[in-house]
């Protein structure tokens, strides 16, 4: 309960102040000399082999000099660096750090700072495209840079564990806009954009309001027409521009101008798709317009591998990992041998991936517990990904596929001097003890409880009744949050199914379809819901039927936010013992 | 790559589900004898003790004493019963969204885009002896989405499961689902509530199909004037704006898309043929058509097909006045009608539905078979690929433990294109490979947080 | 915080909705008299004993006089040969509700199946029967003769009924208005009903202690109830014999549970999860009712507990989906085949409210596809069910002295492509007219 009201105290700060946060108010940033040489330390380039014992200068926000060999410049403010280990800091490949959360945005998800959840109602609200003839959800122009505000306090999970940079987007909506890279510090939020905009983003989560595309077949007919307007839109103007007398003059359209370095490949286009039929369709997608197409997701992309490979497709994957949920109750139904594989493989993704040629980055997947991010990437090692390439799917690999590699990923003299300095292993247990972002120091806070490791959200096995047409449907959801993504899948009376198209919005309201078979026959139910702690209750619509209503609850653990995995593992209870 | 991988590796090879690259179970691509069966061709009679070939995917030879082929996989089946595999004209299976409701016309949507094709409901199908189905897009408004006709190959691509070579397809509405839609909308507080969408009545319907035809045939002369233009050399033309909701209404006027119609009562329905006719295109199916044997010379006359429940009724006003009776009645007219489920439930047993036919209005056992396999080819436009035990069409059987039409039938094998999709014997084993697979998973990740003591911890400041 | 509501006036139509009785017209003709009847050169398919290849079947005053091979044909009766034709005993679905609810979407009025409220032991399916209903001409005509029809809904929905499906008023199709007591327990784990519910939206927070607790409270009530019963059936009982006691306060809802808690009739418990199927079961001992299930979806996997309680099954489900995603395909197709194997005592029946009761046969067939004899199979809707509900005596099969509720048909019962030639229910030569065949006949020769 302290954590939304810190949120509100730091609102409020921002709200009032004309700059972004309390801390800058009592720096004095500008004229403190900035030169600092980090002695006797291991150095990781990641660009190159690593250095035993060097040094490594920052002058300017810039990498000066790195080396076994390197003279300590007179003006520069020594750390020794023995017993420590120097890194580029690590890139979070996608989310929306920095964009501000939704008040009364549910916490699950990642919360603040993770992943796509933090881009909840204000944000979305905000993020409203100018004069635009598309409805919020399509609108490509949105910016992510027009929604930044620095804040520390968000920033201090992501960088307790290393993150010093992330590529921050609207996550919301269908078309969501031009993402950025971003500094994971700075007096505002202009001084933390390292490149804007970086890419066209593209969930595929049907819009909430009820209108055109509602469905997820809506969802790719509208992102097509509004591709082939766009080129209509270039060729109608192009003509226009070489001959202007006798043509009606074309009406500017800022929808559809967004779109055209998406169409001439000279932005790349962001495509959330976890799946292989995600995948596949988001390739698809991708093909039909000539795309420049990136991933993000991908927990089934080793299935697409060759594809990926073949068509040079990168991969923002996530390591939010699925974890197992505690169990429902008695009578819930076991979960589906697909839903266990899925556990099973998630952290050999990356080892497949790499083995296969595919270029993949890691991001932190709206996990709401930073440290999983780092123990996730070395779960990843453990099953079978190389150390080095872990390290480099965090910082060259991702800087490349975002672009700045010319600016950040690597310990290069000339780069941007964003470090992790650590005692240990940075992917293994180590500690973090100091950064440097943009050549300044960055101290490693605890996160606040409570503001990154929140309430799970939807995450969770749930015992829910459906009632319908006069009968009770007793069934298990199997519910996972990923942002504002709402995934899973339901078992029970009404056959198994997974849910599609499902998400949640402000004010906890969730939506999903599901394919239900009925006496009457097979059907699609649109399931409307509130999520309150524990409980959710909701309507669910079906053509042709009286809507039903349906309400189940999720057990908690003691001690433990609901849905976190069990310590140890309670396999269900077997059918009729009580 | 530890061990309990490599069997779930097996095993998803096995099933065809997951990870999906998978080889179907058995057979493979080499030819394939079935030997001494009652061979049920549906075109051609019934053959007693006879053989199929199967060869690259095909039916090469029909008749008895068929050699076998050096290699070819033989398969005993004396004393059983080789049917056709069964065609379902009217499903929603494997479809991750079924409504694009929004709209009072949404031809714009795409089945194929939203297409599962690992949905274990396939291989439940797979398991009645269903080997090709017509995908739909819901009935929630008067023009629906466009259609996906697809090969059960449980567990390949969608690009592989779609049928080649099918004509392209659109989803019409009519009645109780479309003008009952905003009844059914749930309102959230806090949310604009939506206007009611038009229509709310059968009179709206008609109007609805009117204005969207009227709009696609200017955009037809719109695109035509264009195509002249350029004929005629002018330089400098932008080509018009694509229109995805109207081209494939074009696609119906030019005959190039086949129009499938939900619709329950006799009024609605030849509305609707009337609308079409005054377009000049033709409906290519009438889907559940419950009242159509009310109007069955006008369906006749027009060549529209029909497509019934066998005796679903009652469930809504709409079906009250349904009869079992109705896919006699069309049939006796000249009407080519089948038998459809819209269920994932009731297509797996589609057999048995074709059966009542036989008791409800006297159809012989062919016409009653013909009602779940070739005249459900015909109403997809793929006839001369499949629907019947005919050299040269595709190999996609039933291989069956009794007569289809017996109650106590139950399927040993499906085949599409000679490759085996569901075996009963592989089912079996399959089980135990499951269970052990869980079995394993479940101690793996048992074991595996057991070693969470080694997550890493909190970082801390250090001075 | 955001509430969900509707715009679809469900309430308001709860609450208007009438129990309206909806005739949508008359279309099951009535049966003829209860006369002597032979039928001759039948193959008899007797249920209780061996088939007999060409024999007689005597019926008079509504019972079976005669069964047999070289059985004499009285003077006077109505002769019917039936050469090339096969006799059953009629079949008996009893899982339905039919006459219950015609239209379920859109015809409220037309649908009497729940009261409102939760314990309503007292509803009684017998006064909410439409013996005009469609579904009735449509069912027997498949040579369902009798079902049993029951209310849903609730905690205590009512009172089933077992029913000949001829007859043009509810007493002349009664053969038991107070058949059984119907019970759906709230479930474990989330209780539905009260919470899933239509006020569900506008309940404020719940948690699983919570509804756990809403959940005892209503399991306590029943109880409550139950005890209740079982002591104003024992004050009636004493004020009978002694009339000096205090004359007990007369009260109809006690007094439609008396039978059920002295174990006199059944009750159906409807169950189908493994846990709410033994939770069930252990709940009517507790109370000392007398259970039946009915659903019994996963019943196989705790079949041997079945067995040990002598509790039946009323298989609603053979032809669901598979509900689990890891299910073999026919886990419910092969669910009777396992609980024969067990010996649980069960019938199948359609779990339909009735407009698909007819597909009963075909269901047990397709058990019997899936490894049900098929003896064992045309058992399960002839002489099991009847026995079931203690009326194996004078219902299920064809011997004498039972019920002459009789199915001449063209083959084996259970096919789909099988006929009726002859249908007889309570000694009555019932014609085969049916809402379907009056619009075939209407419209098959419309030019």
């Amino acid at each position: 309960m302290i954590a939304p009201f810190r949120r509100m105290l730091v609102g409020l700060a921002a709200g009032l102040c004309p700059v972004p946060s309390l801390t800058a108010q009592l720096a004095t940033p500008r004229s403190v000399p900035a030169t600092y040489a980090i002695t006797n330390a291991r150095l990781v380039p990641v660009s190159s082999p690593a250095i035993e014992k060097g040094t490594i200068v920052v002058r300017d926000g810039l990498i000066a000099a790195i080396g076994a060999n390197v003279a300590i410049p007179g003006d520069a403010r020594v750390i020794d660096g023995s017993g420590l280990t120097v890194y580029p800091g690590l890139i979070d490949a996608f989310g929306a750090l920095g964009v501000p959360a939704a008040s009364g945005q549910p916490a699950g998800g990642g919360g603040r700072g993770g992943g796509a959840a933090a881009a909840g109602g204000p944000a979305a609200t905000s993020a409203r495209g100018a004069n635009s003839n598309y409805p919020v959800g399509l609108q490509p122009e949105v910016s992510v840079v027009e929604l930044l505000r620095a804040d520390d306090d968000a920033f201090s999970g992501p960088t307790s564990v290393g993150i010093t940079t992330a590529l921050s987007g609207t996550g919301n909506g269908i078309f969501q806009g031009q993402s950025a890279i971003i500094n994971l510090a700075g007096t505002d939020a202009n001084a933390m954009v390292v490149k804007a905009p970086v890419a066209q983003h593209i969930g595929f989560t049907p819009l909430r309001t009820g209108g055109y595309p509602n469905s997820l077949m809506g969802v790719f007919a509208a992102l097509r027409q509004q591709f082939l307007d766009a080129q209509h839109y270039r060729d109608v103007k192009a003509a226009y521009e070489r001959n202007p007398r006798g043509m009606t003059r074309p009406e500017r359209d800022p929808s559809l101008e967004a779109l055209l370095p998406a169409l001439a490949r000279t932005q790349p286009v962001v495509m959330i798709a976890s799946t292989q039929r995600e995948i596949e369709r988001a390739l698809d997608l991708a093909k039909e317009f000539g795309l420049r197409a990136i991933i993000a997701g991908g927990s089934e992309a080793p299935a697409v591998a060759a594809r990926l490979k073949a068509e040079n497709v990168p991969v923002l994957l996530s390591l939010n990992f699925p974890r197992r949920a505690a169990s429902a109750s008695a009578d819930a139904d076991p979960e589906p041998l697909r839903v266990l594989r899925e556990r099973a493989e998630a952290p050999k993704v990356a080892a497949k991936l790499a083995q296969a040629g595919v270029k993949f980055a890691f991001q932190s997947g709206g996990l709401s517990t930073w440290t999983d991010v780092t123990g996730n990437a070395q779960k990843a090692i453990e099953n079978g990904l190389a150390a080095d390439v872990a390290l480099r799917a965090f910082t060259l690999q991702s800087a490349e596929i975002l672009g700045v590699s010319d600016r950040l990923g690597s310990l290069e003299v000339g780069k941007i001097a964003n470090l992790a300095v650590t005692r240990g292993d940075l992917l293994d247990r180590g500690r973090v003890t100091q950064l440097f972002i943009d050549g300044r120091p960055v101290a490693v806070r605890l996160p606040t409880v409570g503001a990154n490791a929140g309430a799970p959200g939807l995450t969770g096995t749930w015992t829910v009744t459906v009632s319908l047409d006069g009968s009770d449907y007793a069934t298990t959801w199997s519910l996972r949050q990923e942002g504002t993504r709402l995934l899973g899948s339901i078992q029970g009376s009404l056959g198994p199914i997974e849910i599609q198209n499902g998400s949640i919005g402000a004010d906890n309201e969730l939506r999903f379809s599901a394919t239900i078979t009925l006496k009457e026959g097979t059907e699609e139910a649109t399931f409307i819901g509130t999520l309150d702690g524990n409980a959710v209750r909701g309507r669910l619509a079906i053509v042709g039927h009286t809507p039903g209503t349906f309400a189940g609850t999720r057990p908690q653990r003691a001690g433990a936010p609901g849905g976190g995995p069990p310590a140890g593992n309670t396999p269900r209870t077997p059918p009729g013992a009580r | 790559m530890n061990r309990i991988f490599s069997l779930a590796t097996v095993v998803t090879l096995a099933a065809g589900s997951l990870g999906a690259q998978a080889q179907p179970v058995a057979a493979g691509a080499g030819a394939t004898l079935i030997k001494n069966a009652t061979v049920l061709t549906v075109t051609k009679g019934t053959l007693k003790n006879a053989d199929v070939l199967i060869q690259n995917g095909k039916i090469a030879q029909v008749g008895a004493n068929i050699a076998a082929p050096a290699g070819a996989t033989v398969i005993d089946a004396t004393g059983k019963y080789l049917m056709p595999g069964i065609i379902d004209p009217h499903t929603h299976m494997m479809s991750d969204a079924i409504n694009e409701g929004s709209l009072s016309v949404t031809s714009m949507v795409r089945i194929q885009d939203i297409l599962n094709p690992t949905a274990v409901n396939i291989y439940r199908a797979l398991a009645g002896g269903v080997t090709s189905i017509n995908i739909l897009h819901g009935s929630a408004n008067t023009i629906g989405g466009q259609n996906a006709t697809v090969k059960l190959k449980w567990g390949e691509s969608v690009a592989t499961m779609m049928f080649p070579g099918a004509p392209p397809g659109i989803k019409f509405a009519l009645g109780e689902n479309v003008t009952r839609k905003n009844q059914n909308q749930i309102i959230v507080v806090g949310q604009p509530t939506p206007p009611r969408r038009y229509p709310i009545s059968r009179m709206g319907q008609e109007q609805v199909l009117q204005d969207a035809f009227t709009r696609a045939r200017d955009y037809k002369a719109t695109l035509d004037d264009y195509k002249a233009r350029v004929a005629k050399g002018e330089k400098n033309l932008v080509a018009p704006r694509r229109d995805l909701e109207l081209e494939p209404l074009v696609e119906v006027m030019e005959g190039k898309r086949l129009v499938h119609a939900h619709g329950y009562r006799s009024d609605e329905m030849l509305m609707l043929l009337n609308v079409a006719e005054e377009f000049g295109f033709k409906i290519q199916t009438l889907q559940h058509g419950l009242e159509g044997y009310k109007i069955a010379s006008e369906i006749a006359k027009h060549g529209a097909g029909l497509s019934s429940f066998a005796d679903s009724w009652s469930y809504k006003i709409e079906a009250y006045d349904a009869i079992p009776y109705n896919v006699a009645i069309l049939m006796r007219r000249g009407v080519n009608t089948t038998i459809n489920s819209d269920s994932d439930e009731r297509v797996r047993r589609l057999n048995i539905d074709a059966a009542k036919l036989v008791r409800y209005g006297g159809l012989t056992e062919d016409e009653a078979l013909a009602t779940i396999t070739i005249n459900g080819a015909q109403q997809l436009g793929v006839a001369d690929k499949v629907g019947s035990i005919e050299v040269g069409k595709d190999a996609d059987l039933g291989l069956w433990n009794n007569h289809p039409l017996s109650v106590y039938a139950a399927v040993d094998k499906t085949f599409i294109e000679g490759k085996v999709f569901f075996d009963r014997q592989q089912d079996l084993v399959m089980r135990d490979q499951k269970a052990k697979e869980r079995a394993e998973l479940e101690k793996a990740e048992a074991s595996a947080s057991t070693r969470r003591g080694v997550q890493p911890v909190l970082p801390q400041e250090e001075r | 915080m955001t509430r969900v509501r509707l715009i679809a006036a469900a309430a308001l139509a709860a609450i208007v909705a009438q129990p309206a009785r909806a005739q949508l017209g008359s279309y099951n003709p009535p049966p003829g008299p209860q006369k002597t009847f032979a039928i001759i050169n039948a193959r008899i398919v007797p249920v209780s004993g061996p088939e007999i290849a060409k024999g007689t079947v005597v019926i008079s005053g509504g019972r079976i006089q005669a069964v047999g091979a070289s059985v004499a044909v009285p003077t006077g009766a109505e002769v019917i040969d039936a050469t090339g034709l096969h006799v059953y005993p009629g079949m008996m679905d009893a899982g339905t509700s039919i006459g219950l609810s015609e239209i379920s979407q859109g015809a409220n009025a037309t649908v009497d199946i729940s009261e409102v409220g939760s314990f309503n032991p007292n509803a009684m399916a017998y006064y909410g029967l439409n013996p005009h209903s469609a579904h009735i001409g449509v069912t027997r005509v498949v040579g369902i003769t009798h079902v049993v029809t029951r209310p849903t809904g609730g905690i205590l929905s009512g009172q089933a009924a077992l029913v000949n499906l001829a007859g043009s008023t509810a007493p002349q199709m009664a053969i038991n208005r107070n058949l059984a007591l119907v019970i759906e327990l709230p479930r474990s784990g989330f209780g539905g009903r009260g919470f899933g519910g239509f006020f569900a939206a506008q309940q404020g927070p719940a948690n699983t202690q919570e509804v756990n607790r809403t959940r005892e409270r209503q399991l306590d009530s029943l109880r409550t109830m139950l005890r209740d019963a079982e002591a104003y059936g024992k004050a009636l009982d004493a004020y009978a014999k002694d009339k000096s006691l205090p004359r007990p306060r007369q009260d109809v809802v006690l007094a439609s549970l008396v039978a059920a808690v002295r174990g006199q009739v059944p009750v159906l418990m409807v169950a189908d999860r493994a846990s709410d199927i033994k939770e069930a079961v252990g709940f009517a001992e507790e109370n000392k009712l007398r259970p039946i299930i009915v659903g019994g979806r996963d019943a196989w996997q705790v079949a041997s507990f079945l067995k040990d309680h002598d509790a039946p099954v009323l298989v609603t489900s053979v032809l669901d989906l598979p509900t689990r995603e890891d299910d073999p395909y026919d886990v419910n197709y092969g669910a009777p085949a396992k609980l024969a194997q067990a010996g649980v005592r069960f019938a199948i029946t359609s779990g339909d409210a009735g407009a698909e009761a007819r597909n009963l046969p075909y269901i047990a067939g397709m058990a019997a596809a899936f490894g049900l004899s098929r003896e064992d199979a045309l058992k399960s809707v002839t002489l099991w069910p009847a026995q079931i509900f203690g009326v194996g005596d004078k219902l299920g099969t064809i011997e004498v002295g039972k019920v002459a509720n009789l199915v001449v048909t063209t083959g084996d019962i259970l096919e789909a492509k099988t006929d009726t030639k002859f249908l007889f229910i309570d000694g009555r030569l019932v014609p085969l007219e049916s809402k379907h065949t009056d619009l075939n006949n209407k419209f098959k020769d419309r030019p």
